[in-house]
């Protein structure tokens, strides 16, 4: 990455004075949403502070948690020692082409350009986009196209509140919406520009493949 | 070009304004709407030089050395700098020993983070009362509380001021269980010349921009007294697959920050105490009690309503409370209720699903309570008669804000006519009655 526009990228969210997360005049957050739902072709995109967060939030977003079982090969050691502290049990059995309940990409500045084509393979209900690579900190997304998945992974990474609207309550209009364990895995805005600084300079790169732009 | 400059300056208070009508009532506002704005974390060319220096470092290097250059400031034994409050909180938990189905002793009144990170330890919060004058946990209640099971004690420094700590460390000691604190409020707080966070067996701290100590937007730190607690939290997330590190980012305007946050712990201070002498000659406003030999760090500011002393004790006092919150924010002061129920009268507490299927409090069904706030009524009796400042306070504001503060709460409290007509106009209800709120 140029260090220079790192430098611009920083400087500017700084002079903006908006620098947390739960700021309702911060840019930074819904821009990264926006390009990352585009880039990927997906509807909604939940941002969050790391990888374990948005397995996290991937599997809360479909209702599963402790005492379920997934169908899933292929997981890493880490993302499976993560998924048993969650209490999930992971299956390798099955079809070999089963849908996994969630698909994952670990992007760096290499291969930042093969977002669009990476998500266009994956076909599972949420798509784990592992952003930590890129030099800005821990950073991931969970991308769907389920209204409900996000609004549970939402609520799952902030106390139970969806959007600054409803920050301060938790009175829900949909039983299945009661939160469960809460953590904060809030992603930062100086930490969202940075990415999305990089994302957008990737298209910039020409591209080996057809990656939506 | 995006700027949180502020455009205009606010006039000088005028002795005039605190006479005339009331802003609810069709009178001028003590602080014009145009004029609230206040910038809070303050940022300056030297947060954007450190900034620029970070990117030129290796990202641990920046994270450990901002670890290290708090915890010296803290006076801790170990810190371990996490992307959350809530992780800090988990993590401290951890490191002092709390195992699944343990029991932890938190208070009903505190931000739900602290509930919700027992709960991310897998073990179960068990909730007491708090004190009525330092709204801290009550160290009756909490021993009250122990049980065979219960591993910790996890008091909050509430709004920034220490808890009981000597009575609870007694208690801890007493039981053989670790004293975990809650500092997310108490950055910079103080009992002697001892600075919170390095009280107990472990601590955890939200550093999140908006607290009294700001990171660049999201973090935390855990304390530890002895390397092994250090050790076992820091085995925990590797063995667990756990991503709970800090950004490089966060930790680099934080060290820029914290330079300068006796400064602005100073100009907080000293703010507190020319609205807190302000209040007490109101007669209808008190200022937050402070115990000999405790610094309050004023992350919050909890003012207390005494309708007796103007003539209005026959209103309920959460009325009364509601009709002043509508007059004050007519003057545009925006306080706030900050909390309206007990936290375990909030929905996670009340459904207890957990991690899913009732984990983990499943692994310890007798630590497990159905309450109704009246099983806290010091928690109640403090939301209903309180109204709090958050950052309105918390930033280094003007002279001339501070006084317009003052001014303010002078002119609603000349009024008890104007509370009395709210509340009989008013359709007002109990504020644990009202959906709970998080903040």
């Amino acid at each position: 990455m140029e260090l220079f526009d790192t430098a611009t990228v920083l400087t500017r969210v700084l002079t903006t004075g908006v620098v947390m997360s739960i700021e309702k005049n911060d840019r930074e957050l819904p821009g990264l949403e926006r390009l990352l739902t585009k880039r990927t072709g997906r509807a909604r995109a939940v941002l969050v502070n790391s990888r374990s967060a948005a397995v996290h939030s991937a599997l809360a977003g479909q209702g599963i948690g402790h005492g379920d079982e997934i169908r899933q090969r292929g997981l890493g050691e880490k993302d499976r020692a993560f998924l048993a502290w969650l209490g999930v049990t992971v299956r390798e059995d099955g079809p070999e082409d089963a849908t996994p309940a969630f698909d994952h990409i670990a992007l760096d500045a290499g291969d930042v350009h093969r977002l669009g084509e990476l998500a266009a393979e994956a076909t599972a209900p949420a798509l784990v986009v592992d952003l930590t690579g890129l030099g800005f900190g821990p950073a991931a997304a969970v991308l769907t196209d389920d209204p409900a998945l996000q609004a549970r992974a939402e609520r799952l990474k902030i106390f139970g509140a969806y959007d600054l609207r409803t920050m301060w309550t938790q009175q829900e209009d949909a039983a299945d919406l009661v939160p469960g364990v809460q953590f904060n895995y809030r992603l930062s805005p100086l930490v969202a520009a940075c990415v999305r600084m990089a994302l957008g300079q990737a298209t910039r790169t020409p591209a080996s493949s057809g990656a939506a732009s | 070009m995006i700027t949180d400059f502020p455009k205009n300056p606010l006039p000088l208070p005028d002795p005039a304004e605190v006479g005339a009508e009331l802003a609810a009532f069709g009178g001028g506002q003590i602080i014009p709407k145009d004029l609230r704005r206040t910038v809070f974390p303050v940022i300056t060319k030297e947060d954007v030089f450190t900034l620029m220096l970070a990117q030129r470092q290796a990202p641990e290097k920046v994270v450990a050395d901002f670890a290290e250059a708090y915890r010296a400031y803290v006076g801790a034994g170990w810190a371990l700098p996490t992307a959350s409050g809530t992780s800090s909180l988990h993590l401290a938990l951890v490191g002092a020993g709390v195992q699944p189905g343990d029991e932890v002793i938190v208070p009903a009144f505190t931000f739900i983070a602290t509930a919700q990170a027992v709960v991310a330890a897998h073990a179960v919060p068990v909730f007491v009362d708090i004190d009525p004058r330092t709204y801290c946990m009550d160290p009756e209640a909490a021993a009250a509380a122990i049980t065979g099971r219960t591993r910790a004690i996890m008091p909050v420094h509430v709004h920034g001021l220490p808890a009981d700590v000597p009575a609870l460390r007694a208690l801890a000691d007493k039981h053989g269980i670790a004293l975990v604190e809650d500092a997310s409020h108490a950055h910079s707080a103080r009992i002697g010349e001892q600075v919170a966070g390095s009280f107990g067996d472990a601590a955890g701290q939200s550093l999140m921009a908006d607290k009294n100590f700001p990171l660049g937007g999201e973090g935390g730190i855990a304390f530890f007294r002895e390397e092994s607690a250090y050790r076992r939290a820091a085995d925990y997330v590797r063995r667990h697959g756990i991503d709970y590190e800090m950004s490089w980012i966060a930790a680099a305007f934080g060290s820029g920050q914290l330079a300068r946050l006796p400064y602005y712990d100073a100009v907080r201070a000293r703010n507190a105490r020319v609205l807190g002498q302000a209040l007490d000659e109101t007669g209808l406003f008190s200022a937050p009690y402070v115990p000999e030999g405790h610094v309050h760090a004023y992350n919050m500011y909890r003012i207390g309503l005494h309708p007796e002393r103007a003539g209005l004790e026959d209103l309920p006092v959460w009325a009364v409370k509601e009709a002043v919150h509508e007059l004050l924010v007519a003057e545009g002061v925006p306080a706030r209720e900050w909390q309206n129920t007990p936290i375990p009268c909030h929905l996670p507490f009340r459904h207890r699903d957990g991690f899913g299927g009732g984990y983990p409090f499943s692994l310890n069904p007798g630590a497990v309570r159905d309450h109704r706030p009246q099983d806290f009524p010091v928690t109640v009796g403090m939301l209903e008669s309180t109204l709090v400042l958050c950052r309105e306070l918390r930033a280094p504001v003007e002279y001339e804000r501070l006084l317009r503060y003052a001014d303010a709460f002078r002119k609603v409290a000349r009024r008890p006519d104007a509370i009395r007509k709210l509340v009989a106009d008013g359709d007002y209800r109990r504020p644990y009655e009202k959906a709970a709120r998080l903040g």
